[in-house]
């Protein structure tokens, strides 16, 4: 971890530089060159994505969480969650209650149903000190309000961001998230399965391929055995183990897979009579409450149990079993008992009962995380340490046989080349395994620039997209298809990330925004006579005409087309426009100058010649002009013919003052050079008339 | 120019005819709906067959006859043969739905427009969709992209949108604003500014009163009849409003503790609700989120009985009860019969939910004054005897021989034919030799059994070309084969069970006693007479048909702000009057097309696509305005290397432009703008008067939305004073100045 340095705060949101803008950003916070607590952060444009928010289920309290200092809780606006399994939402609890987090969550209705019980049992069980507890049920039930469903499929989005689901496989609910931001898509399989089984479909694969793949590699290369032969294996171990006499401990973790090996053995058990005599309990308080949520949402399960004329899941050989002192060992039982690693719990007690009877079985169906006593007996030791600190001999028989419907090394090839994304991230795999599944996958992908990055925790990826923004004209801008050279003014809508440009009368036909006038008419008192005023803006003013209202026939002055005055009667006037910036400073100047009038006595004022001459005039701007580039950048030097040379460290542009032209080497500095020149000229030179 | 859209209505404009639409779009046809009534009547039909051959896809929007009950026949008389789209519910309740339809009317008549195979082989290329989800055509309709969204009414109904290219065709009909029990309401947010809005102008003469009230006079009157020792008939669709009503009825007993008995009788009743109950994420938030609280599936009905045949019925105890049965119009099906028998007990009450189809006995009872009698022809199927027996068995055994001929024709042309061949050639065979010499009486199925027992003999290679109820293993033990003597006994049970694997066979979950009725082996025939029925009970109607009413309909036509409106479905009076109000209210475009008029809604739109340079996005600043950022752009055109447009910085001084305000100025949030900021305000005469001298007016429609110039006049006057030039101030704060 120390040999990749310092990883940049992703807290920093800049995006003032372009090249910053088109920065894709993925960072696993867990679940980097590991198994367990699956965190991943992704940010674009300015938009986050956590995806899962899981905990490390070898560890306990704030140890066990992913590395959430590593960003800022407040910045992500979409936390999507893949499934119910703890290493994948346990956390969401506390992040949605003891963080800033702000943004909103999602997950399949499956998952939201699974989720509530299945943590709530989680904090019953976990025996940690108060302090050490990341949330109380209180939480998990607040958390519950905030969780918003998505249906597979069911595209939302929020701000800006797009989003969509496909089967994953793995367990019921579960989901592969794909994430559109601006046109940039990425994957998030979370944990996923090929291959379809007794209730779950096989994970799909997505219309589109994405531009970044994130990736589960739990199994790296191994491969696994075609799954009618590992159900041979796990029945005909569990039946000779009971033909023996033995006991067949199977330790799971409570739902999810738990439920594909009950629909196993129950058919198992009903197609053999004479096993019908030997109890399976099922241990766990979870499984009779989860039964509905299996009943209802079998949209997401495959035809066979849809089109099942009974409830499969209604287990005619299988007894739950509640604690252990329920239990009578009274000769060959199967039991299967969460949690699946053997940390503690019922399945752990059971264990350390029928370890060193050789008579018996441990039949460990699916992955088990490293640090836990069933990744240790997976090896076979000797001895092992019972709960109560003493030396056992491990005379049992242990059965690794995997139905973990996590993908294989073919699958994942498989489904990459079907994709063919340009960027994969493989996370969700033990560091050893990751690597070979990198260098497999980088030989697959050789002859193509794919790239395959294995991040580990708090190691950010960074990748580049360079989007290129679509405009559509539309409307009456858009009547005719511009020549090049041609200029084209209008309004830009953006909309999350598409734009229009129309004309402002457009504005409320091809969006809910509308434009306004706004008409002002305001009276002042005046009691010289109207010709007065209309002398006057004749000094000031070149359009001014005069004409009578047309209902009235009071007389009326229209100065520039844009601001009437009228002569409502001997008392006073009234002064009508359209407001924008010009007309407003128009009427201002008008107000003064009947104000003026008012204060003034009414005296014959003569004709004043205009005294200054163009050249003064011209002096005078040339003056205004370098004093302010002066201000701007520095060195400014009159050059030949009536040029500016600005020199700026060390780079130097030519202005030439009467076309605006910059020529520099520097294109930036020409291209401000330019801008600031238009700005001061708009500033010194009169107000163009034809304003409209 | 834009995306070319012509529409022409196939069926069901300018009255309550079945709606079906065709929707053309750059040349790809959609057929959207493919209704029917419960006439079934095939000139209806017409202009259906003459366009099924140029159909590309199909798309369903509710599951109920009006929307989907001609699908079997077009796709079978028709040749119509495109992908049908439709969401979860609406396949599997539309299927469940015409099986209804189709074993109600066997019942009383002999039906022969399509059988049970046709409606399986109509929804088996039905694509299925989920809400909101963007499905990409390709092929010949390459760049469309549809998408299914909430349209309330009925369970899964769906409003489609259609779009290519940034434009959005929209068509809703029957939907339904409002959050019911079992349903959510339209989120009128996904649909802004379409450029085509085709909706239907049913309910454009009619007002609802408030949800909660109706359920609780529908209620009260129920409880009403029953304390009187009366029974209540509710006449209901197969699987589309009745959910709504069970839930009603379900909670109002729930709440009050009531035992009278309530039963849901059609012939796919328990079929229904067992998948409804898979069909949560579908229903309301509020359905969804008691079950993930208590996980109690609010279609586990604890006071409702489901029947799927009469005598059930008839079994249970005499006195006061609830029957909700199919069908709606009282046309045909169970609600026929117990109507005839019930309609002459002056203590029974009649609860129509919603209004009868045009020419329907249900639409006779609702009319104001009801009748006092009516005819009705009570038709029964009852089992051959005597001649007719005989006559039938002759000429069964007439096709038997000819069929056996033909047989053993085929056989012999496959007789080195594989296995699977012969399974497949066997099959359908006996099913066309059936369908080919349509029998003088009885039902078509009678003839099976006896034509692949005594016919031919199938070959040893073909795995079982029979139904799977022969495979009866026997057991057997010491006094020989197992018997149960329940077996022998002659009863109609004896059908069902028979029936059973059969109906297993058609779908996997169709109900038992229903599928009897499909395949009854015994000849029979129908036998009809007219009755008159002395009406006595009282008959209501209440509108639960869960439509958004003619008022909310207005405000969600002006909201989603189409620009061109397309009018279908209702009367020529509804039509006329909500086409009047559109016109002036929400878009100059509003069109109501006659039944196979085309009429392009291409819209005049002019656009292009340009490429946004670099160079000219780092110049541009935004301004957030809601969804929104705006700002004003001065481009000049230039040409990228792939030889599309792109927009480049303006070398020379931008041309000046008018400036514009953008913003929507809310007269009664500007007063409270105002008032917080310390200035005295109040309304007068439609004027916002500001401290003591200054006014703000807006003039011109308030509706700026619905054509008119779209821009919002705002006057403001006042004499010259230091408040006029603050309030301006603040006016000014409430736009944006580009």
């Amino acid at each position: 971890m120390a040999s990749t340095g310092q990883p940049p705060s992703l807290k920093r949101r800049d995006s003032s530089v372009t090249r910053e803008e088109d920065k894709l950003v993925v960072t696993p916070l867990g679940a980097g060159n590991e198994v367990g607590r699956s965190c991943v952060y992704m940010s674009y444009k300015g938009k986050t994505v956590l995806f899962d928010c899981g905990i490390h289920p070898a560890y306990s309290g704030m140890a066990a969480l992913p590395y959430f200092d590593e960003i800022d809780p407040s910045t992500i606006d979409v936390l999507l969650i893949t499934h119910f399994h703890l290493d994948h939402a346990a956390s969401l609890p506390y992040f949605l209650e003891k963080t800033t987090f702000r943004g909103r969550v999602f997950m399949t209705y499956a998952t939201k149903a699974i989720y509530k019980l299945l943590l709530t049992d989680y904090v019953k069980v976990s025996k940690v000190s108060v302090e050490d507890m990341l949330f109380d049920e209180q939480d998990i039930n607040r958390s519950m309000d905030k969780i918003e469903v998505i249906d597979f499929h069911q595209t939302v989005e929020v701000n800006g961001i797009r989003f969509w689901c496909y089967t994953a496989g793995h367990v019921l609910g579960a989901a592969m998230f794909m994430v559109d931001i601006a046109g940039v898509r990425v994957l998030y399989t979370g944990d996923y399965s090929r291959e379809e089984d007794r209730h779950l479909r096989a994970a799909e694969t997505p219309q589109f391929s994405p531009d970044v793949c994130i990736i589960e590699s739990t199994y790296g290369v191994q491969h696994h055995q075609p799954r009618h032969i590992r159900e041979k294996r796990f029945t005909d171990v569990i039946h000779s183990t009971i033909a023996q006499g033995g006991r067949v401990l199977i330790p799971a973790f409570a739902l999810g897979r738990a439920q594909e090996l009950l629909l196993i053995l129950d058919e198992y058990w009903s197609n053999h009579p004479e096993l019908q005599n030997i109890p399976i309990y099922y241990a766990s308080p979870l499984a009779k409450r989860c039964l509905s949520v299996y009943e209802t949402y079998t949209l997401s399960m495959n035809d066979r149990i849809r089109n099942a004329k009974s409830n499969p899941f209604i287990f005619k050989y299988i007894s739950p079993l509640k604690s252990i002192e329920n239990f009578k060992d009274v000769g060959p039982s199967v039991v299967m008992a969460s949690p699946s690693g053997l940390q503690s719990g019922l399945s752990r007690q059971l264990f350390d009962m029928w370890c060193s009877d050789k008579k018996n079985a441990c039949v460990i169906p699916g992955y088990v995380v490293e640090g836990t006593l069933a990744k240790t007996i997976i090896n076979e030791p000797k001895e092992v340490t019972l709960m109560n600190g003493l030396t056992a001999a491990l005379n049992m028989q242990v059965h690794y046989i995997s139905f973990s419907a996590h993908a294989d090394s073919a699958q994942t090839s498989a489904f990459l080349e079907e994709l063919g994304p340009p960027n994969i991230i493989l996370v969700h795999g033990e560091a050893n395994e990751m690597g070979r599944l990198k260098q497999k996958l980088v030989t697959q992908f050789a002859d193509r620039s794919t790239k395959i990055l294995t991040p580990r925790n708090c190691q950010s990826v960074e990748m580049y997209f360079n989007s290129q923004k679509m405009a559509k004209a539309i409307g009456k801008l858009a009547e005719k298809t511009p020549e090049v050279g041609e200029v084209v003014s209008g309004l830009l809508v953006k909309k999350g990330f598409s734009y229009q440009i129309m004309a402002p009368d457009d504005l409320h036909v091809f969006s809910q925004l509308s434009t306004a006038n706004i008409t002002q008419r305001i009276t002042i008192p005046y009691h010289t006579a109207f010709s007065v005023i209309k002398q006057r803006l004749k000094q000031i003013y070149e359009s001014v005409e005069s004409s009578a209202d047309e209902e009235s026939g009071v007389p009326t002055v229209r100065v520039h087309d844009q601001v009437t005055v009228k002569h409502e009667s001997d008392s006073h006037i009234s002064l009508h426009w359209t407001s924008d910036p010009i007309s407003d400073m128009v009427s201002d100047s008008i107000v003064a100058l009947v104000l003026n009038i008012n204060r003034e006595v009414p005296k014959v004022v003569v004709e004043s010649e205009d005294i200054k001459t163009e050249e003064e005039n011209e002096k005078k701007t040339e003056k205004v002009i370098h004093a302010l580039l002066v201000s701007l950048f520095g060195d400014v030097k009159f050059g030949e013919n009536g040029k500016l040379v600005i020199s700026v460290d060390g780079n130097v542009a030519q202005l030439d003052k009467q076309s605006g032209d910059v020529e520099s080497e520097n294109e930036g500095l020409k291209e401000r050079v330019r801008t600031a020149f238009r700005r001061i000229q708009s500033a010194m030179k009169p107000i163009p008339l034809s304003a409209s | 120019m834009g995306t070319s859209v012509q529409i022409t209505p196939l069926c069901g404009v300018y009255n309550e005819n079945p709606l079906s639409y065709l929707v053309s779009i750059d040349g790809f046809n959609f057929l959207i709906d493919c209704g029917w009534n419960d006439h079934f009547d095939p000139s209806l039909l017409q202009p259906i067959s003459r366009v099924a051959s140029t159909i590309d896809a199909v798309l369903l929007s509710h599951p109920d006859t009006l929307h989907l009950g001609a699908l079997p026949y077009a796709m079978k008389q028709f040749a119509l043969s495109a992908p049908v789209f439709s969401t979860e519910p609406v396949y599997r309740l539309g299927l469940l739905t015409m099986y209804d339809q189709y074993l109600s009317r066997k019942q009383v008549s002999e039906f022969d427009l399509f059988t049970l195979d046709d409606i399986d082989s109509a929804f088996q290329n039905v694509t299925r969709l989920t809400y909101s989800q963007n499905h990409h055509l390709s092929g010949k309709g390459e760049g469309i992209v549809i998408s299914p969204h909430v349209a309330g009414h009925l369970l899964g109904g769906t409003v489609w949108k259609i779009t290519k290219d940034g434009e959005d065709v929209i068509y809703a009909v029957d939907f339904n604003h409002r959050k019911e029990k079992h349903l959510n309401g339209i989120n009128q947010s996904s649909f802004v500014r379409p450029a085509v809005l085709i909706t239907d102008a049913y309910n454009a003469l009619n007002n609802q009163p408030y949800r909660r009230q109706k359920d609780k006079e529908f209620t009260d009157t129920i409880k009403k009849t029953l304390r009187a020792d009366g029974k209540v008939l509710l006449p209901v669709d197969t699987a589309g409003r009745v959910l709504e009503l069970i839930q009603i009825l379900e909670s109002c007993w729930v709440e009050e503790n009531l035992n009278y008995p309530i039963f849901f009788l059609t012939y796919v009743a328990s079929s229904t609700i067992d998948y409804v109950k898979s069909f949560l994420e579908w229903m309301s938030d509020s359905i969804a989120k008691s079950f993930e609280k208590t996980r109690d599936n609010a279609f586990l009905l604890k006071h409702v009985t489901l029947l799927v045949n009469k005598s059930e019925l008839d079994n249970a105890p005499e006195g006061p009860k609830v029957v909700l049965a199919s069908m709606a119009s009282l046309e045909a099906g169970f609600s026929h019969d117990i109507f005839v028998e019930w309609a002459t007990d002056a203590k029974n009450l009649v609860l129509f939910t919603e209004r009868g189809q045009f020419g329907t006995l249900a639409r006779m009872l609702q009319a104001d004054p009801p009748p006092k009698a009516v005819k009705v022809t009570m038709s029964k199927r009852v089992p051959l005897v005597g001649e007719e027996l005989i006559a039938y068995e002759e000429e069964q055994n007439r096709i038997k021989k000819e069929e056996a001929l033909k047989a053993s024709i085929i056989k012999e042309e496959e007789s080195k034919a594989s296995h699977g061949a012969d399974d497949n050639t066997s099959d359908p065979m006996v099913i066309d030799a059936s369908s080919t010499h349509p029998l003088p009486d009885g039902p078509h199925g009678v003839g099976y059994r006896d034509i692949l027992i005594d016919g031919f003999v199938p070959s040893s290679t073909s795995v079982a070309p029979m139904f799977p109820f022969y495979e009866n293993t026997s057991e057997w033990d010491d006094f020989g084969e197992v018997i149960n003597p329940d077996d022998y006994v002659i009863k109609d049970e004896d059908m069902d069970q028979a029936a059973m694997h059969v109906g297993g066979d058609l779908d996997g979950k169709l109900d038992e006693g229903s599928a009897s009725l499909m395949l009854d082996t015994k000849p029979s025939k129908v036998v009809s007479n007219e009755l008159t029925v002395q009406v006595k009970s009282s008959l209501l109607y209440m509108d639960f048909e869960g439509r958004s009413d003619a008022r909310s309909i207005k405000s969600i036509l002006s909201h989603m702000a189409p620009l061109k409106l397309v009018l279908v479905h209702g009367t020529a009076e509804a039509t006329e009057h909500l086409k009047q109000h559109c016109l002036k209210h929400v878009c100059p475009h509003v069109y109501a097309p006659q039944i196979e008029e085309t009429i392009d809604v291409t819209s005049d739109l002019c656009a292009y696509k340009v490429q946004l340079s670099e160079k000219l996005m780092s110049n541009v600043l935004f301004k957030k305005l809601g969804d929104y950022e705006i700002a004003w752009v001065d481009a000049e055109v230039g040409k990228t290397e792939n030889d599309s447009l792109s927009l480049q910085p303006i070398s020379t001084a931008p041309p000046p432009h008018k400036s514009v305000l953008v913003g929507d100025l809310k007269m009664a949030n500007f007063k409270q703008f105002l008032a917080d900021n310390g200035v005295q305000v109040e309304f007068s005469g439609g004027a916002l008067r500001c401290g003591e001298y200054v006014t703000l007016r807006k003039v011109g429609d308030a509706s700026h939305k619905g054509g008119g110039s779209g821009t919002q006049q705002i006057v403001i006057e006042g004499p010259l004073c230091e408040e006029y030039y603050k309030i301006r101030e603040y006016l000014y704060s409430q736009f944006y100045l580009l």
